[in-house]
């Protein structure tokens, strides 16, 4: 009988070990969900109390940012996520990639996130910028500091500037330098941004990053057609039209393509084609 | 019950007359000072930051002492054969190990409770120093920090007494507590990863998942007790959920003695 | 004589290294120690002579027998009440005093305060340890240290005494002391279980005496009755060890 004792115990405990597991844990994700965005140590600091393990803190940082982000996925409100938990991701990063500059994954997260969603762009380059110098034999950060040059800050000497460097580094594709030269140039930018997220996709395994790309090529390819349509209403009628309804009026276009995410395309004042749902700016 | 305090009361000697301990004072009143040091070069939230070290100092010199003074305690019974002295008294092996884990619940606390004043005065000075960044501080907030510290070091300690129990050298008890320490403070965030419902860039395997989530359940998830964030930014916390996460704690440390009792009940000390 | 220790069929076998090969350290040990009696226990090392005295404070478990104190079996933790133990090379808490340890003792066996503390000084008295009482004991010298065993052994008056080794690391002294303590117990009608190698010891104090070697019990006997006329217990006990077939450097 003795011998059952501790037997008993662990089971009678056992209910309550699980209820107040579950229980603590809801409240924890609570706290997480409305946990306000808090200081991040300046990464002088970190390195001197990370010790010797500079990259386990990198490591831990960048995971700490996945999470927070991972963790706002299933957020109803708009804005989804806050301007100051974006600077505290920022901060993150940016600490984290102080600790380990050759760190890929900060810059790439940064990369994707920071640019569309964010409209961090100027943050985003100034990591990538740090990345850049650190990876020096990688061509995929200047590549992706261009694209956001180009596309997000309209700056195309700029972005050239950025790809002739991509281009330099061992194995960038050779569309590169056609790219960079193109840019040099005042071309047609939704052209040159659909190359763009093209070669991007070539280089993305994930899924979930691949989907998102996938889909803004889809929109990209729609204004692309969208913006063809109408430079023959341009060179029919000598004019641009009014709205897209017009194109479809005068038999252009067979129908007004969807936007994946929900919005409408619509021409803007200064003629370009945009979508409500925001998802990105083409201004000229 | 009664041959249980003998034994807490030897231990909680022998545990803070220890030189181990007194390193670790005075290595935390290292800590504390740089505290004001740090906050001199902090721009933006001093009051944040002066907490944060302040616990993080109790908290990180609570952990030396389960890890080198509490190991030690019991590892150097089972070493040393100072166990034979205890036995031969009218002590069951259950009256041996909760004197023992009592007795260093005592030094824990005691030792909490010396370095939470430490902490205190640090965070005392600070505060009149730059009183304009401790608007939100609370001294209640602080406390609770603190009892929560205790409470894991003693899961964590518990847990040192079952790895003493099951394996024959203190170095194995050692490992395997930091590992545990290590992987019961992850624990919440590698499973808010792995379940993420899309989490940017990941896409675990099944078997990632459930061992991830066995380990859940098995390890003691040491990040509950982890209320710093709170502490520092003078956010409060429910009342349900501190007696929650005490629950948690209590009967998470209570089963794992109960375990450790069973096995020592059965183990021979030749 | 009532009898107080009891061995009845004991063997006990432990597995040794990561092979888990066994290893019979006793093998059918059957004794019986009276009440009142000095019993020596004598063997060469590792013969079995501490396996046996840690079955008798339940340190570990018989695989097959009974080992008995006063009637009741050795696993019940209330016999312990009334035995006084000094394990081989003794080694306490580093940090303690002596003091301390002799409180702990008594405390554990349930003893009043007043008393431990009257007990205290006398035992701590007995064995010279009078100076070093407020030391720690990381401070006392090996001798100093058994000795202080003897004392925590003696705290509760115990019925029993069981002492394992008491004479080694001491010098001819505290071999005096020791053995002046056994003869004072014995006139007290304490019963001691010794075990020893030294056989001058034992021959000089014990009423009966075990040999145990190769975890077999040997011989075992009155002194008086097992010894010859002009035989001494050494040539007894190598006459013993010489027909098992093993060589022992005593």
């Amino acid at each position: 009988m003795r011998r059952l004792y501790p037997l008993i115990i662990v089971i009678m405990l056992l209910p309550l070990y699980l209820v107040s597991l579950s229980t603590v844990a809801s409240y924890k994700k609570a706290q997480l969900r409305d946990r306000g965005v808090s200081y991040v140590l300046p990464s002088a600091l970190l390195k001197i109390t990370s010790l010797e393990f500079d990259e386990l803190m990198s490591d831990y940082l960048f995971l700490k940012a996945l999470t927070f982000y991972g963790g706002t996925l299933d957020r109803t409100e708009r804005p989804r996520i806050k301007k100051e938990e974006w600077l505290w991701m920022y901060d993150v990063l940016n600490a984290a990639t102080d600790l380990d500059p050759y760190f890929l994954d900060p810059y790439y997260f940064a990369n994707a996130n920071f640019t569309w969603e964010a409209r961090m762009v100027k943050e985003a380059n100034t990591l990538l910028a740090k990345g850049s110098r650190s990876r020096e034999w990688d061509w995929m950060l200047p590549f992706f500091m261009g694209f956001n040059e180009f596309y997000f800050l309209h700056d195309n000497a700029l972005a050239s500037e950025y790809l002739m460097e991509a281009a330099k580094r061992p194995d960038a594709p050779p569309m590169m330098e056609t790219l960079a030269v193109r840019l040099a140039y005042k071309g047609n930018r939704t052209k040159i941004a659909i190359v763009f997220i093209q070669e991007t996709l070539k280089k993305t395994k994930d899924k979930i990053t691949r989907r998102d790309l996938e889909i803004r090529l889809e929109i990209l390819q729609d204004v692309l057609a969208l913006e063809q349509a109408m430079e023959v209403y341009l060179g029919k009628y000598g004019k641009l039209p009014r709205d897209l309804k017009q194109l479809q009026a005068r038999g252009i276009i067979a129908h007004i393509p969807k936007d994946p995410y929900g919005g409408e395309f619509f021409i803007d004042k200064d003629g370009s084609v945009k979508t409500t749902s925001d998802m990105f700016v083409v201004t000229k | 019950m009664k041959p249980i305090f003998p034994v807490a009361v030897i231990t909680f000697k022998e545990g803070i007359r220890n030189r181990a301990v007194y390193g670790i004072i005075i290595l935390s009143l290292l800590m504390l000072t740089a505290n004001f040091l740090i906050c001199e070069i902090i721009m933006r939230e001093v009051g944040k930051v002066a907490v944060d070290i302040a616990l993080s100092t109790v908290s990180f010199s609570g952990l030396l002492l389960v890890l080198f003074v509490g190991i030690n305690l019991m590892a150097k019974d089972l070493d040393k054969k100072t166990i034979y002295m205890v036995l031969a008294r009218p002590i069951s092996r259950t009256h041996y190990i909760v004197g023992k884990f009592l007795g260093m619940v005592a030094l824990i606390i005691v030792s909490n409770v010396i370095q939470g004043c430490f902490a205190a005065a640090s965070v005392f000075m600070l505060n009149s120093m730059y009183p304009a960044y401790f608007q939100r501080f609370s001294w209640m907030m602080f406390i609770l920090a603190l009892v929560f510290i205790v409470l894991s070091l003693t899961l964590l300690s518990a847990l040192s007494f079952l790895f003493a129990s099951i394996t024959s050298t203190s170095f194995i008890t050692l490992v395997l507590t930091v590992v545990s320490y290590l992987i019961g403070n992850s624990l919440s965030d590698v499973k808010a990863l792995v379940e993420a419902p899309k989490a940017a860039g990941i896409d675990p395997s099944p078997v990632t998942i459930k061992v991830v989530q066995t380990a859940y359940y098995i390890f003691p998830n040491l990040s509950f007790f982890d209320i710093k964030i709170q502490a520092a930014h003078g956010l409060m916390l429910s009342f349900p959920f501190i007696c929650w996460t005490t629950l948690y704690g209590l009967v998470y440390t209570a089963i794992i003695i109960t375990l450790t009792c069973a096995i020592f009940a059965k183990r021979e000390f030749p | 004589m009532d009898t107080i220790i009891t061995f009845s069929g004991i063997s006990k076998a432990f597995k040794e290294g990561i092979s888990g090969r066994r290893v019979q350290a006793l093998q059918d040990i059957s004794l019986e120690v009276a009440q009142g009696e000095v019993f020596g226990f004598l063997g060469p090392n590792g013969a079995g002579k501490s396996t046996a005295i840690k079955l008798l404070i339940n340190l570990i478990f018989p695989d097959t027998g009974q080992v008995l104190i006063a009637g009741v079996d050795a696993g019940n933790r209330e016999v312990r009440r009334s035995i006084g133990f000094l394990p081989e090379n003794p080694y306490f808490y580093d940090y303690l005093t002596a003091e301390e340890l002799l409180m702990f003792g008594g405390r554990a066996s349930g003893m009043e305060k007043k008393e431990i503390l009257q007990r205290t000084d006398l035992l701590l008295a007995k064995v010279s340890l009078d100076h070093a009482r407020k030391r720690p004991l990381r401070t006392y010298s090996k001798g100093m240290v058994q000795r202080a065993g003897l004392a925590l052994a003696l705290i509760n008056d115990p019925k029993v005494v069981i002492l394992d080794e008491p004479m080694s690391g001491l010098d001819p002294l505290g071999r005096k002391m020791v053995g002046d303590i056994i003869l004072e117990l014995k006139g007290l009608g304490k019963t001691v279980f010794f075990s020893s190698h030294i056989l001058s010891d034992v021959e000089r104090f014990c009423d009966r005496v075990g040999i145990i070697v190769g975890g077999r019990l040997r011989l075992e006997g009155r002194l008086d009755s097992l010894l010859t006329v002009g035989e001494t217990l050494e040539d007894l006990f190598l006459r013993e060890v010489a027909k098992t077939g093993q060589k022992e450097v005593l």
